[in-house]
């Protein structure tokens, strides 16, 4: 079984196997100095991720790059970094690039959750061994933390907020003194020291109980970074058609989708999350997640809709059918405030497909 | 023989070209600096180098039958333009603006002339941050030059604005204020007394050079001219990529590369914008490029040019004419106090550079002192506000920004670097707007304290102050003029009749005072926003001892009193922070002002901020205001404004957004949110068909609250009102009885007399629902309801009430005069109190049975 096989079985690969050629011409081309313990210079790291077209290296975060200067000029200083931003920025997209181009791994993954424990996150015990043979290297199970300090690598802790307090607090050490206690096992074995190329990337949600909840001690260990929505509506529309056109393919779905449906939905979509319309008119914001993520999760439903229902590839109608799942859920303000959006902001876009979604406003449920 | 000629382009208020500017002059000791500035100054250079408190600017306001324009040419202490000045002087050259004045047609459009967040070349700008991997132009100008080594600087800066000229297409203005620059640089050319320097925006230094070498070819002479003297750099050199990335390099043009053989790559040359066949002439290899020489024409090669003629034997060149004014036209230009906050581009409108502050900084103690400086005052300003910026963070911040200047190949660093790091040290939390040096433009609303507070650091409060020996601006005279001719120049008291033409005119003079903040003159009473108008005003004018130094500081805003009242007005508005409230505080002053002209902008910003007004209350104060003058204003003629008509759309779409959004139980009735529901009752009313506003959606969303359980009655009562007063609606009686509770009727009933009272007493069905709804209550709940009951039917005015008691009565079958009914006696909550009173002795007796039930 070769290579190839194997990754293509493989639903979707960590961002070192599906970037594995461009890691490999620029760590070839990298004359650049490495902080300790890095599989890449600052440089090429950065190149890594915003891209660089005339040496064949694609662009794979959309925002400014003045974000992934910080982010990597943190992940070389003692300080671990925090991606924060609303649900679907690609924050965890960022994080796993950034993991793959510094340590050419980005696989030792802790996904926080309320029912992360400290075992998931340090390390736990082979029970059988541990009964047999008592507390030793061998009856060791190295959960990403340890490993990541053993071995010099970065760790990825995702939606860290939502762990709780004193989990999140299991990593005050292993940030600040650079090592961590085991102390089960006697002698050398009972102090595991952070090798160099060891940080921590976590990632936080603004909108899921808040990054309040951090302690202000582990709060100090980290810089912030605010990771914002993308900035421009031809980026979004690109990567929403793309996006959707290959799900929509997916579903056995033979047009593509119609590139001035996707535009009312997108600036729909900026306009609910950001408060403002393109005219400038102000308006509350949803409460609910707005992303780009929604976004072409909606375009693949409009597209679903327009070609199992009628054969054709969706209307503006179906936008406002499908908007009620997304962009309302459950709550009774966010439909209320869509309805007036339909209603009152909808009108003042000029084009044909903008008319079709203020006439639909009725399909609205309630 | 003719001079060589050098021509340095420059970005406006870049330390970086100034200190080029600098060096040009020492090496090259030019016999003429040429200046992009207004040439109707020459003649007063002088006054330019009494020696003031920097930043000053040029102002130049004009005047005509159409049209009036007030713009400004900024000098800080880094200015190349301010550099040349002052350097050429001292070198002993002669130093000359070259510029058409800032009167001229061409500079229609600008308030600024030495503004550069500019449209034509955001294509340009934008390829070339892509291709660079930076933010924006601020950042990329950082990294190419002021963040960039010295050496090389010229080449770079020659390639970086032949990218964006040929990029971009040069306007008519440009290309006329070109044409007019070329007379100047030829004529001292001509002169033959010595090399000429030219200082130029970036923009217009590639045209320039086509066009004197366009000369240089129809006179076909070769172009042989040897290069200055220790001329800057030769080798196009760009500072380091980050490695491994393969950074596409600014692209030279041909002719650069032809002469440097040392330029590794040929790309294609940008399309030119201004006479393609014009090349400029190969010189003897290793020229410079940034400092170009262009053999400047001999006598008898601009025997062509129109403008310039050859003096009859060998006469000394004279300089080209300054444009005058046309015929009727005013058009002046005086010295005038600037401030960093205008030059700052996070605040002002059309300004240049951002973070004048540093630049300054940069440019007094070097780039490596002032990121060092910048760093220290944002952190005391944080600690004098209370905010924790520990010296851990200090070092983290300086960590930070080291680490990007080396990821970004900069020698020490930038502006961008030490924000970054400033920002990655201090900020602890989520933010909720980008940040700002990430994005050109005004702060976005939401920007976080600690970065608002870095970006004040970096602006900078520094305001300019003039020489007293400084001519005085023209509006002091234009005042006093003004004062004398209305006879306003009496301490005192005055009472002013406003529809007397003569005292509005007086008004409107010393409300123009008042605006530019002259002490002395105070309003005790006259026509306030929101309330009925008053057509008198009462003045008291007094002497004040500061009015010339305030006058002398106004002056900054305009020549005369009209001009800077509205200037002045203009800039409260920009500063307001997108509050209504307070824009439409401005709005109403330019009315009392009667400065028209602004009005536009004022309202403009206004319909930016009624957006964002989040308070029902506060809107249907504003649309009211809006509402009024675009009906009625024909004292200041803002009646059916165009721009008017887009606030009150703006405040009917917002108004009906934010009524949707009010839920809570029975409270008293909130008499401001009806006035509001009134407002965009009259909005749709009397705008909706001249202003294209959507009857049908406010007709819906009424009809919705008016439904909405979870809405307050109050609002329900007006919702309900707000479809009956403009024909639509339900069933009024039914309506009543929906909202029969006692703790509620009245409250709904007051929305209902405040929107539609009209149509209430014209209705005499609904009496009789609410004669019977009150006669069934029981005491004690009449006793509840009573006083909201009250109030709802004091919207009615005391004949309508005299005739509802009589209607009332006359359904019981009395006939009699109902004002008897009106004029109570005794306090009526009392009395109710007192029949509650005996309806429970009543009751209790009965219980007792102590009466016959």
């Amino acid at each position: 079984m070769t290579t190839e096989t194997r990754r293509d079985a493989v639903q979707r690969p960590p961002a070192e196997v599906r970037y594995a050629d461009e890691l490999v011409r620029l760590r070839e081309t990298d004359d650049g100095e490495r902080p300790p313990g890095w599989a890449l210079s600052l440089r090429a790291a950065r190149t890594f991720i915003v891209g660089d077209p005339d040496a064949g290296i694609s662009r794979k975060f959309v925002g400014d790059a003045s974000l992934i200067d910080r982010a990597l000029v943190t992940l070389a200083t003692s300080r671990g970094l925090l991606l924060v931003g609303e649900p679907g920025t690609a924050k965890s997209l960022l994080s796993e690039l950034l993991a793959a181009a510094v340590s050419g791994d980005s696989t030792l993954v802790i996904q926080g959750g309320a029912a992360t424990t400290e075992d998931q996150i340090r390390y736990s015990w082979n029970y059988a061994l541990l009964v047999a043979e008592g507390p030793s290297t061998r009856s060791l199970v190295a959960a990403p933390l340890l490993r990541g300090m053993a071995e010099g690598r970065v760790v990825r802790f995702e939606e860290i907020t939502r762990c709780p307090l004193e989990v999140q607090d299991s990593l005050l050490s292993p940030l600040s003194d650079r090592m961590l206690a085991v102390p089960e096992l006697s002698g050398d074995d009972g102090l595991v020291f952070a090798r160099d190329g060891f940080t921590v990337i976590a990632t936080a949600n603004t909108r899921d109980r808040g990054v309040n909840e951090m302690s202000a001690a582990l709060k100090r260990r980290f810089n912030f970074e605010t990771v914002f929505p993308i900035p421009d509506l031809a980026t979004e529309l690109d990567l929403v058609e793309a996006q959707a056109s290959e799900l929509l393919a997916r579903s056995g779905v033979r047009v593509p989708p119609r590139r001035d449906v996707l535009e009312v939905l997108v600036t729909t979509f900026r306009e609910l999350r950001g408060g403002v319309t393109e005219r400038g008119d102000t308006m509350e914001r949803l409460s609910s997640v707005m992303s780009t993520a929604e976004a072409v999760s909606v375009a693949h439903a409009v597209g679903l809709r327009g070609w199992f229902l009628r054969g054709e590839a969706g209307q503006a109608a179906d936008v406002v059918a499908c908007l009620a799942g997304t962009a309302a859920k459950d709550n009774a303000d966010d439909l209320a405030r869509l309805r007036r959006y339909l209603e009152q902001q909808a009108r003042g876009h000029a084009g044909e497909q903008w008319q079709a979604l203020h006439a639909a406003r009725h399909l609205l449920p309630g | 023989m003719a001079a060589p000629v050098t021509v340095v382009g420059v970005r406006h208020h870049s330390p970086a070209c100034a200190g080029l500017v600098a060096a040009t002059i020492e090496t090259l000791r030019p016999a003429y600096v040429l200046i992009e500035g207004p040439a109707d100054v020459n003649d007063r250079m002088d006054e330019l180098l009494l020696g003031h408190t920097l930043p000053v600017a040029i102002f130049t306001s004009y005047r005509d039958g159409e049209r009036t324009h007030a713009s400004w040419s900024p000098f800080c202490g880094y200015s190349p333009e301010w550099v040349a000045v002052t350097q050429g002087r001292a070198s002993g050259a002669e130093v000359r603006f070259i510029d058409l004045p800032a009167w001229h047609p061409a500079f229609a459009t600008r308030e600024n002339r030495y503004a550069d967040a500019e449209e034509r070349y955001l294509r340009a700008t934008e390829r070339l941050c892509a291709a660079f991997g930076m933010d924006n132009a601020d950042t990329l100008w950082d990294h190419l030059v002021e963040a960039a080594p010295a050496e090389g600087l010229a080449d770079r800066l020659s390639v970086y604005f032949e990218t964006l000229r040929g990029d971009s297409a040069a306007g008519a203005a440009d290309l006329e204020r070109e044409a007019y620059m070329a007379t100047w640089i030829r004529a001292a050319a001509a002169r033959d007394e010595g090399p000429v320097l030219v200082v130029c925006g970036g923009f217009h230094r590639p045209a320039l050079e086509r066009l004197l070498a366009t000369d240089d070819s129809a006179a076909a002479r070769p172009a042989m001219l040897a290069p200055p003297p220790g001329a800057v750099g030769s080798v196009p050199e760009v500072p380091a990529a980050p490695r491994g990335c393969h950074r596409p390099a600014l692209k030279p043009p041909v002719e650069a590369c032809e002469r440097n053989a040392a330029t590794p790559e040929v790309p294609a040359p940008p399309p030119k914008a201004v006479g393609s066949a014009a090349e400029v002439p190969a010189a003897p290899g290793g020229a410079a490029w940034s400092v170009s020489e262009v053999p400047a024409a001999q006598g008898g090669a601009v025997g062509s040019v129109p403008e310039v003629s050859t003096p009859p034997g060998g006469a000394v060149w004279s300089w080209p004419a300054v444009p005058a004014p046309p015929p009727g036209a005013v058009g002046s230009s005086y010295l005038v106090p600037y401030a960093f906050k205008r030059l700052d581009a996070f605040h002002g409108y059309q300004s240049g550079m951002p973070s004048p502050e540093f630049y300054q900084r940069v440019w007094d103690d070097g780039p490596e002192a002032a990121g060092r400086g910048l760093a220290e005052t944002v952190v005391t300003r944080l600690r004098r506000r209370g905010q924790p910026a520990s010296t851990a963070d200090l070092i983290a911040a300086r960590t930070m920004a080291e680490g990007l200047a080396r990821v970004r190949g900069h020698a020490y660093p930038a502006r961008a670097d030490v924000l970054d790091g400033l920002v990655s040290a201090l900020v602890g939390e989520a933010m909720e707007a980008p940040l700002p040096w990430a994005h050109r433009g005004r702060l976005a609303v939401g920007t976080h304290p600690v970065v608002v507070e870095m970006v004040a650091a970096l602006a900078g409060d520094r305001v300019g102050a003039l020489h007293p020996d400084t001519p005085q601006p023209p509006l002091v005279g234009a005042v006093t003029a003004e004062l004398t001719r209305l006879g306003l120049d009496v301490a005192g008291a005055r009472t002013l009749d406003l529809t007397d033409g003569a005292d509005r005119e007086r008004s409107r003079a010393l409300h123009r005072l008042r605006v530019l903040g002259v002490p002395g003159y105070q309003r005790i009473s006259g026509p306030k926003p929101g309330v009925d108008p008053a057509l008198t005003e009462q003045w008291r004018l007094a002497d004040d001892p500061n009015r010339l130094v305030a006058l002398i500081e106004a002056g900054g805003h305009g020549a005369t009193l009209a001009d800077a009242a509205a200037a002045a007005l203009l800039e409260r508005a920009a500063d307001a922070g997108g509050r209504a409230d307070v824009v439409a505080d401005v709005l109403f002053d330019a009315a009392l002002c009667g400065v028209a002209a602004v009005t536009g902008e004022i309202v403009a910003s206004l319909r930016r901020a009624v957006g964002g007004i989040t308070d029902l209350a506060q809107l249907g104060g504003v649309l009211a205001v809006a509402l009024g003058l675009w009906r009625h204003d024909r004292l200041f003629g803002a009646a059916r404004s165009e721009q008017l008509g887009e606030v009150i759309h703006g405040g009917v779409t917002r108004g009906l957004w934010l009524a949707e959004g009010v839920h809570g139980g029975p409270a008293p009735a909130d008499l401001a949110r009806l006035r509001a529901v009134v407002a965009i009752r009259d909005g749709l009313r009397h705008a909706a068909e001249a202003l294209d506003i959507d009857r049908a959606a406010g007709l819906a969303v009424m009809a919705r609250i008016a439904a909405d359980a979870a809405a307050p009655p109050d609002l329900r009562g007006a919702a309900f009102g707000f479809g009956w007063s403009l024909g639509g609606g339900g069933d009024p009686a039914r309506a009543v009885r929906g909202a029969a509770a006692p703790g509620v009727l009245g409250d709904w009933l007051a929305g209902l007399f405040s929107v539609a009272r009209d149509e209430a007493t014209a209705d005499g069905g609904l009496l009789d629902v609410l004669d019977g709804l009150v006669g069934a209550m029981t005491d004690g709940d009449f006793l509840i309801a009573l006083p909201a009951l009250r109030q709802a039917f004091a919207y009615f005015p005391p004949r309508e009430r005299q005739r509802l008691a009589e209607a009332v009565l006359a359904r019981r079958g009395i006939v009699e005069d109902g004002r008897a009914l009106l004029r109570l006696r005794a306090d009526p909550v009392r009395r109710a109190r007192a029949i509650e009173l005996d309806s429970y002795v009543d009751e209790l007796l009965r219980t007792e049975r102590l009466v016959a039930p």
